[in-house]
């Protein structure tokens, strides 16, 4: 950490230079200074407690108390969603949070919910009972009603009843005949027979019946009846089990059965109770029924009556705290937060002040310093606490300061990795060739606009979105607005450049070719070459001809090559800011200048020939270009021969030569010469005696203070820690193999690697293609049709094309275009020179604080 | 063959059921456990593992019986999710497993039923795992003819209990002999389906099953002393498989007191030591649970359950097979019954006994 000087402005070139500090905090004032420091979002707090547990913390009873109020808030929050009340969003109610926050406020919150939850829950078991007693006379009603139909229908039908009897299974036929034929006066008034009636759950029927059937031996008759669904209140315990959304309802059977004799009345009443069924006593008489009837009907209209009051008064209740609720969640969530953080602190000896750690970009030392102030004075103390640097050697945390534009693509590369503390981060380069290389695979003026436009829309309105919609897809597209508004515009200018409109070229300046005028129909047709040239992108004239495909693909091909050299040399070069800046000058020579040699002796040599074959007037020369595949190939199958045929310029087969040369020395070059230099590294630590521990302890005690016991050793364990693994880490096999796999991919993945730059090619000529297929499909045919009929059509067709058109191209063409552009900046640029292994900051912050948590609701 | 396509249909559960156990609560966790000074900071210290919130929204104060609720909850709902994706052969393998759960809750109930208690009460406490529609009916039977035609007819364990109908009334002994008689039968039945799927799945689940009969005949003699349960009628409740059958069964059946029943137990490496109070537990996988205690002698029982747990840590050293759903629930059951036991030592103050658990992982 030699450096210390922080540069005026943040950059995302490097990510920020981070400092362990340390905070001597007093007692009275470390909640506001937690809270201020959440608020702040600046420091990451390391674990002082490591190996205390979680329960024999300091704060653990704080904590207990918010997970309290926390279980009393769901269960609140819970009640209010299920009675459909309206929830106050947080910030309509955090005025009422005005000044009052901390400990206090917990601690009134405390009671208030205790007092909330437990009116809430007696109303709630007063409901419930009286919901509970309002069924069971529902079902006494139902089961008053369906038995009366089975009584009228056995008075009024004996003799159906006696034929549809008639069957060898029941038994207990015989009795039921025997007892209607002697009491048929009787059958009106009294019933001879006993019986049980009650309901069960229809599900359960079956088992009931079949249970009945074998243990009273089918000395028995059965009879019953579905309840109407929509008969029975669902009582809220219930309701409130179904988490499907849909409503859930009783369905449930009502049941008489017939038997003769108390054991067996006896049996069936036990059974029926353990199988859950509910008993009702029900008269045979008619009258009585009657009455009873008319006694429960005006026993449930009382009872309605009441629970609609209870109901009422709990609703009110609950919407008074619905009202609030979302301060209380604020307050409680950041309670907890901030004595999860307290806890990360370590007691002093003299329990007046914690002791914290944490990384903090040096940059914002002073806001952070402001910051504690303000806690003192929050806290109305004089003193504030004290904060100073500790010098370490501990990997700090990788901090890159973004906007709400570089956000999304710094994402991109955190995807692959978290740069390595203080490492180039190609996040910065990103925003520039990632929509650039997006644009090469996607070049269409139209689609360009259309996607840019849709882009514009999101970043005028964003301060709409905010806080996310909740549908994932949309807030992808939403976070992502920025690089597709990048995305667009690149893809207008190479649409400009490929000359692509939705498919069809511009004619923006005159053409190179002029077409002859008279000519035959059927023939081919051979365009002229005028004087004029092209000033811009493609020349318009080469659209809709033979040899457009040919041109296009050949000039598209090596544009990539070339696109893609450039790519990975820049990559290979930004290793140089990363030697220097880690201080190791000679891995330049080391390391980065046989990986470039490498690369321009062949790729940047095969780029240089393409630039000048194309810069060369081969009519003029008057023989065939010669092909630079083949020369590429002969390149290394034959050094040192070049066909007169192919030859591309004079002395050309001395220069392959030389470079073919240059590019097999880099090899061993690259191979041999990092581990020995890390080999001699250890040679002269072992020489001059030192065993690991000894140079680095002694810089590390110079910058400690000394009053502070338990960071000292802290810092000594961790010295001692680093060390014992670099000791334990140096084995010089394990470097050479390294460096084999490391040589061996970097030279075969030069070649692989320029290779995968064809996708560009690949992508755009699929682009071009698919657009035109659709528009000769849809529009193009409807153009040629004239009239009425030509109109509808134009029309149909316009829609059909714009559809698809927005579906297929823009959409679903775009995503892959941005996966390729993706992994082209993944594997073949990032691979070049970026680690990615470092650990991303994070910073204590009250986000997520202001939210309802998502399960509850 | 059987490694062949045995990922085809079971190896998304066997890895479900091996990501479960990786949950199970390990030595240090059980370390932290036990020094909860309450329920409370019990109920904070289970947050931090598979567990998770579980109990997040039980009022305060929670309880014991809370707390193995939930956790036998939670195992429920594992295995319930398990057979709900299972494809045959192993779903009748899971369906074995419930047997033994059913047998249970079918004594329970008639044995509650003898004595007059309340059948909800009854329902409420049978196993989850073993309940079956007509279950409730059970309490209206009074003798073990009725017993069987109205309610067992129509369950899986109707073939099992036709050796039962001998006897008549439905008394304590009775109760305890138609237990055991399921017990064996089921146990046989067990024993054979396992064989007729072939070799991983049987080379693992043999020995546990063998063990399973073992500690049957032992807990039979055992608790047949002083009874009058006739030495033939105590012969029929042995299951016929085992390590201690048929020489150890025959003896045991003989066997008039401990000492002897010691004598048999000699004959198997694993089962030495059992029976002494004082000496370490026996067996491959077991390990301290008398560290801190060790003036307590570890109860038969004890070692049963360490022994049970040291084979069915082994289930999970070979793929391929079934062995380990069957031993993953035998051990979380293990792990319920062991964080009751230190919440129950918790919540009564009986720190002494605390580390008196038997540990999984």
């Amino acid at each position: 950490m030699s450096d210390q000087r922080v540069s005026q402005y943040p950059s995302l070139l490097r990510s920020e230079q981070m400092s362990l500090v340390q905070l001597y905090v007093p007692i009275d004032q470390a909640h506001s200074v937690v809270e201020e420091l959440a608020e702040l979002q600046r420091v990451q707090f390391k674990d002082l407690n490591p190996d205390v547990n979680p329960f024999q913390r300091t704060y653990v009873s704080q904590i207990r108390r918010c997970d309290e109020a926390e279980r009393r808030l769901r269960f609140l929050t819970q009640q209010i969603t299920a009675q459909a009340i309206p929830i106050r969003p947080f910030e309509d109610t955090v005025a009422l949070l005005a000044g009052r926050s901390g400990p206090q406020a917990l601690e009134e919150l405390d009671t208030r919910l205790a007092e909330s939850e437990q009116r809430v829950a007696a109303m709630n078991g007063s409901y419930e009972s009286l919901e509970k007693r309002a069924l069971e006379l529902e079902e006494a009603r139902q089961v008053l009603r369906e038995t009366d139909v089975f009584f009228s229908e056995a008075t009024s039908r004996t003799q159906e009843i006696r034929s549809s009897f008639d069957e060898p299974s029941a038994p207990l036929l015989g009795d039921v005949e025997a007892g209607a034929g002697a009491g048929e006066s009787g059958f009106g008034g009294g019933f001879e027979l006993e019986f049980v009636a009650g309901t069960i759950d229809r599900a359960r029927m079956a088992t009931f019946e079949r249970v009945l059937w074998r243990v009273l031996r089918g000395n028995l008759y059965m009879n019953y009846a579905e309840i109407d669904d929509s008969a029975l209140p669902v009582p809220t315990s219930v309701a409130g089990d179904s988490a499907g959304g849909e409503e859930k309802k009783l369905r449930k059977n009502a049941f008489i059965i017939f038997a003769h004799g108390q054991d067996l009345l006896d049996k069936i009443r036990k059974i029926a109770e353990s199988m859950g069924a509910t008993l009702f006593p029900i008269d045979s008489n008619a009258d009585k029924r009657e009455e009873k009837l008319r006694e429960v009907t005006s026993r449930i209209e009382d009872l309605n009556s009441v629970l609609y009051n209870t109901n009422q008064t709990r609703r009110a209740e609950l919407a008074k705290i619905g009202e609030s609720i979302s301060a209380w969640w604020a307050v409680v969530l950041k309670e907890k937060v901030v004595y999860t953080t307290l806890n990360l602190w370590q007691w002093d000896q003299g329990r007046k002040t914690l002791v914290a750690e944490g990384w903090v970009p040096t940059r914002d030392i002073p806001t952070v310093q402001a910051a504690l102030r303000r806690a003192s004075e929050n806290a109305g103390t004089s003193v504030s606490a004290i904060l100073h640097e500790l010098r370490t050697h501990k990997d700090p945390p990788t901090f890159h300061r973004t906007n709400k534009f570089t956000d999304a693509f710094q994402s991109i590369i955190d995807a692959y990795g978290v740069a390595s503390y203080q490492e180039v981060n190609p996040g910065l380069f990103t925003v520039i060739t990632f929509p650039f290389l997006f644009a090469v695979m996607f070049g269409d003026i139209g689609h360009g606009i259309v996607m840019m436009l849709s882009a514009l829309t999101l970043i005028l309105i964003e301060n709409k979105f905010k806080k996310g919609t909740g549908n994932e897809i949309f807030d992808t597209f939403f976070y992502g607005r920025y690089i597709i508004f990048l995305m667009g515009l690149f893809a207008i200018f190479t649409g400009f450049m490929y000359n692509d409109i939705f498919s069809l070229s511009l004619h923006l300046a005159k053409s190179q070719f002029r077409w002859p005028t008279d000519f035959e129909k059927g023939t081919v047709v051979e365009a002229i070459q005028t004087a004029a040239r092209y000033p811009f992108g493609i020349d318009p004239a080469w659209h809709g001809t033979d040899n457009a495909l040919i041109f296009t693909n050949s000039l598209k091909m090596k544009m990539s090559v070339v696109i893609g050299v450039i790519h990975m040399s820049f990559a290979i070069c930004l290793q140089v800011l990363n030697h220097l800046h880690f201080k190791k000058p000679e891995l330049i020579w080391a390391e980065f200048l046989p990986q470039i040699l490498f690369m321009e002796s062949i790729f940047g040599y095969l780029i240089g020939c393409i630039v000048y074959k194309w810069s060369v007037d081969w009519e003029a020369v008057g023989r065939n270009p010669p092909n630079l595949l083949n020369m590429l190939i002969k390149l290394f199958l034959s050094p040192g021969n070049v066909d007169p045929d192919d030859q591309l310029y004079p002395g050309q087969a001395g220069v392959q030569v030389f470079l073919l040369l240059l590019a097999l020395v880099c090899v061993p070059w690259m191979l041999c010469t990092k581990p020995y230099l890390l080999y001699r590294e250890h040679q002269k630590i072992v020489e001059q005696g030192y065993h690991g521990i000894g140079s680095t302890s002694n810089q590390n005690g110079g910058g400690l203070l000394s009053g502070d016991e338990g960071e000292s050793d802290g810092e000594g364990h961790g010295v001692v820690a680093e060390e014992m693994d670099e000791e334990h880490e140096f084995d010089m096999g394990e470097h050479v193999i390294h460096q084999v796999i490391h040589t061996i991919e970097f030279c075969l993945g030069c070649i692989s690697n320029t290779a995968s730059y064809l996708r560009l090619w690949a992508l755009s000529l699929a682009h071009a293609q698919l657009s035109e297929v659709l528009w000769s499909m849809t529009l193009d045919k409807a153009f040629a049709m004239e009239g009425i009929a030509g109109i509808i059509f134009t029309f149909l067709m316009f829609s059909m094309w714009f559809t698809l058109t927005v579906a297929i191209l823009i959409v679903m063409e775009g995503l892959s275009a941005f996966l390729h552009a993706l992994r082209l900046h993944w594997v073949e640029f990032n691979g070049k020179f970026y680690g990615g292994a470092g650990t991303a900051f994070t910073p204590l912050t009250f986000d997520g604080c202001d939210e309802i948590p998502e399960g509850v609701l | 063959m059987e490694a062949l396509f045995f990922n085809s249909h079971g190896g998304y559960l066997e890895g479900i059921v091996r990501g479960f156990k990786a949950g199970l609560i390990t030595q240090t966790q059980y370390n932290n456990l036990t020094q909860c000074e309450s329920l409370d900071d019990f109920r904070m210290q289970l947050s931090a593992t598979d567990y998770g919130n579980f109990l997040a929204n039980e009022t305060p104060p929670i309880s014991t019986s809370t707390i193995a609720e939930k956790a036998t909850q939670k195992l429920v709902d594992e295995f319930n999710y398990i057979k709900s994706n299972s494809v045959q052969p192993l779903t009748k393998f899971l369906d074995y497993m419930t047997y033994a759960y059913m047998i249970d809750n079918v004594v329970l109930l008639i044995s509650g039923t003898l004595h007059e208690r309340d059948t909800h009460d009854l329902l409420e406490r049978c196993h989850p795992l073993g309940t079956f529609d007509t279950m409730p009916a059970l309490c209206v039977a009074t003798n073990v003819e009725e017993l069987y035609s109205t309610v067992l007819v129509e369950t899986p364990l109707a073939p099992y209990f036709r050796d039962c109908l001998s006897a008549q009334d439905l008394d304590e002994l009775n109760i305890e002999i138609i237990r055991n008689t399921l017990y064996k039968a089921y146990l046989e039945d067990f024993h054979s389906f396992v064989l007729s799927l072939g070799a991983p799945t049987s080379d693992v689940m043999s020995p546990i099953l063998s063990f399973e009969a073992d500690r049957r005949a032992l807990n039979i003699t055992i608790n047949s002393f002083g009874t009058s349960l006739s030495k033939d009628q105590r012969a029929k409740l042995f299951p016929s498989l085992g390590r201690l059958y048929p020489e150890g069964a025959f003896a045991l059946a003989k066997a008039d007191d401990v000492d002897q029943v010691k004598v048999v137990l000699d004959g198997v490496v694993e089962y030495r030591g059992f029976l002494e109070g004082q000496t370490g537990p026996g067996g491959a996988g077991a390990a301290g649970a008398e560290g801190a205690t060790g003036q307590q002698a570890a109860s038969l029982e004890d070692h049963f359950f360490q022994y049970e747990v040291g084979l069915n840590k082994l289930a999970f050293l070979q793929q391929f097979q079934y062995g380990v759903f069957y031993s993953f629930f035998k051990l979380k059951e293990q792990e319920i019954r062991s964080l009751t036991w230190i919440a129950e030592c918790i919540a009564q103050n009986a720190k002494d006994r605390i580390n008196d658990y038997i540990p999984t992982f």
